[in-house]
């Protein structure tokens, strides 16, 4: 939180600026309130001009119908598995992992580690290709496995645990060998409880990140019951849906879970930014 | 002396045994994410590199060399594709960090509540997914009933139809880009600016700076390797734009807001025309490389 005694001068240009940022904050605003309230109104009086800009008669109703129309419970369904299968598989194999790296002595640690990192920011989107053909070739397209087990392999999480490691004290370590622990002892009885705040940063970040996968998840998961929920709405927008108040109430569908998981999770997300961040 | 020689042999492969039962944890630990790694990520690229010089059909597969990507160059397409991921980029970015910085230096030093509540508004855009700004801008920019529309109209411009417009419809999904990855600037450079020890702006202030001087000349150094961090992260993210295109405009009006990735998307499951897809992959693959060896060696130098 900003130091209160991390003040400098401020002057007519502050408040000018400050003026400028306010108007900006409303524009990224603005957006989210016409969204919701547009699924608030009837699709007669949403196609209306000049626009409501309060809605007169606000119902849920547009809400009731897509829930009950199509399979939205479904998507949503997909999307939470798809992204917790994914995050509980990435803390877990990546924990391991950083562990190694950062604890125990292997000949190649480092070059290894190097290397492995050296991917760090490729992008999924550039191998998707050759990717789908693969996991036509394992026969997983159309399966949430086949979704999830491509995004275990990115290094994402080992890259911030490690970090994270380094930093851990190692005179617990040592002792519990010393009375003779195995390393997995050390690594599940030492090591995950002191990580926790790490765990918890690199768990919103690969649950976020894997919510919003939408172009792996077009390409990997054509039947509708298996799609997710960004899939799903989406899909919404190119569909003859009878009632138009479908595509921005399935907008606002869309949103409302990841609010809800950032206003829960805020301290979580803010460390998990910066960890991954300026490191000096 | 036989027996002195045979014990040493002895300690010496006891303690070779140690060594190896010791490393042998190492590997076990790394074995599944390595795994993992080589499987579905580096196999994966080189099998793109394959691909690439194959025509790949239905069922058969034909090899064509560099058929692909000859052909990708003379595309005016393809070309159009890439320039106008160029502009994405270069604008997206450039704005992203000049109002990034505007707005976090603007804002650091005043009470945390405020602080935390435009940090709130300008991630809002990442806060409700990328798919939900999508819609709700191509919503607002609708000719029938959209908002934009509706405020041109009444200002006498009548008849308007945004995304009909090919150089229009490449600036509002710009717009829409730079506004998801403002949220990002400023969170980043809100943390970085905390950060700067408070002799700097003491010393500052007996020197008599103004505002202006102190964040030109103190935060904005100060803070460069955020930006240096922010450019790259931002240049590899929006190069692969595909969603705001695939909703907003799939690629048109007339190929005019085409990208790379929206370009290897269509050519691989709407052309079935996976070669070719993959040829535009590896494309992109070698420009994400150069980006990151840019960073990696940057990094190194510092440390």
């Amino acid at each position: 939180m900003a130091l209160k005694s991390q003040k400098i001068k401020r002057d007519k240009l502050d408040i000018v600026s400050n003026i400028v940022v306010l108007f900006f904050a409303l524009i990224n605003i603005f957006p989210l309130y016409w969204m919701f309230s547009n699924s608030l109104k009837s699709s007669n009086s949403i196609t209306r001009m000049p626009p409501e800009w309060i809605p007169q008669h606000p119902s849920f109703d547009n809400y009731v119908q897509l829930l009950s129309s199509q399979n939205v419970i479904s998507w949503a369904f997909n999307s939470v598995f798809i992204s917790v299968l994914t995050t509980v598989l990435v803390v877990f194999i990546s924990s391991l992992a950083a562990y190694a790296f950062a604890k125990l002595d292997f000949y190649g640690n480092k070059v290894i580690f190097v290397i492995f990192i050296s991917t760090l920011m490729i992008p999924k989107d550039v191998y998707i290709i050759p990717l789908f053909k693969i996991m036509q070739n394992f026969n997983l397209i159309n399966t949430r496995l086949g979704v999830i087990i491509p995004n275990v392999a990115l290094p994402f999480g080992v890259f911030i645990l490690k970090q994270f490691f380094d930093s851990l004290p190692n005179a617990l370590r040592e002792s519990a060998k010393i009375d003779g622990a195995s390393e997995w002892t050390v690594y599940l009885r030492i090591i995950i409880p002191m990580a926790k705040a790490g765990i918890g940063a690199l768990f919103i970040l690969v649950f976020v990140r894997m919510w919003n996968d939408y172009l792996w998840q077009l390409i990997m998961l054509s039947k509708d019951s298996l799609k997710t929920l960004q899939l799903g709405i989406a899909s919404l927008q190119t569909e003859n849906v009878p009632n138009l108040a479908f595509k921005i109430t399935g907008a606002s569908l869309a949103a409302i879970p990841m609010i809800i998981v950032f206003l829960c999770f805020q301290s979580y997300f803010t460390r998990g930014i910066t960890l991954g961040a300026v490191k000096e | 002396m036989n027996s002195m020689i045979m014990e040493h042999n002895m300690i010496y492969k006891a303690k070779l045994k140690k060594e190896f039962l010791k490393q042998k944890d190492g590997y076990l630990f790394i074995l599944p994410q390595m795994l993992l790694f080589l499987v579905f990520m580096v196999y994966p690229v080189f099998e793109g590199l394959r691909l690439s010089f194959y025509n790949v059909g239905f069922v058969t597969k034909t090899f064509v060399g560099f058929r692909n990507y000859i052909e990708l160059f003379k595309d005016s397409i393809f070309i159009k594709a890439v320039l106008n991921n160029l502009q994405f980029v270069l604008i997206v970015t450039t704005l992203s960090v000049v109002f990034g910085l505007f707005i976090s230096t603007a804002v650091f030093d005043k009470t945390s509540k405020y602080m935390s509540f435009i940090r709130g508004c300008y991630y809002l855009p990442v806060m409700i997914t990328m798919v939900a700004f999508s819609i709700t801008w191509l919503w607002m920019v609708n000719p029938a009933m959209g908002l934009v529309s509706h405020v041109l109209n009444s200002i006498g411009i009548q008849n308007v139809n945004i995304m009909g417009n090919s150089t229009v419809a490449l600036y509002i999904l710009i717009v829409v880009m730079w506004l998801f990855n403002l949220g990002e600037a400023v969170i980043l450079y809100l943390a970085a600016i905390i950060g700067i020890p408070q002799e700097q702006f003491e010393a500052a202030e007996i020197d008599g700076a103004s505002r202006f001087m102190v964040i030109r000349f103190i935060i904005i150094p100060l803070v460069s390797p955020t930006t240096f961090y922010f450019v790259i992260l931002c240049f590899i993210d929006v190069i692969k734009v595909f969603l705001a295109v695939h909703l907003m405009t799939a690629g048109g009006p007339n190929y005019a807001t085409t990208t790379m990735m929206y370009l290897c998307y269509q050519e691989a499951f709407v052309m079935n025309n996976m070669g070719k897809a993959s040829a535009i992959g590896m494309m992109m693959f070698v420009i994400v490389s150069l980006l990151s060896i840019i960073a990696m060696t940057r990094l190194k130098a510092k440390n």
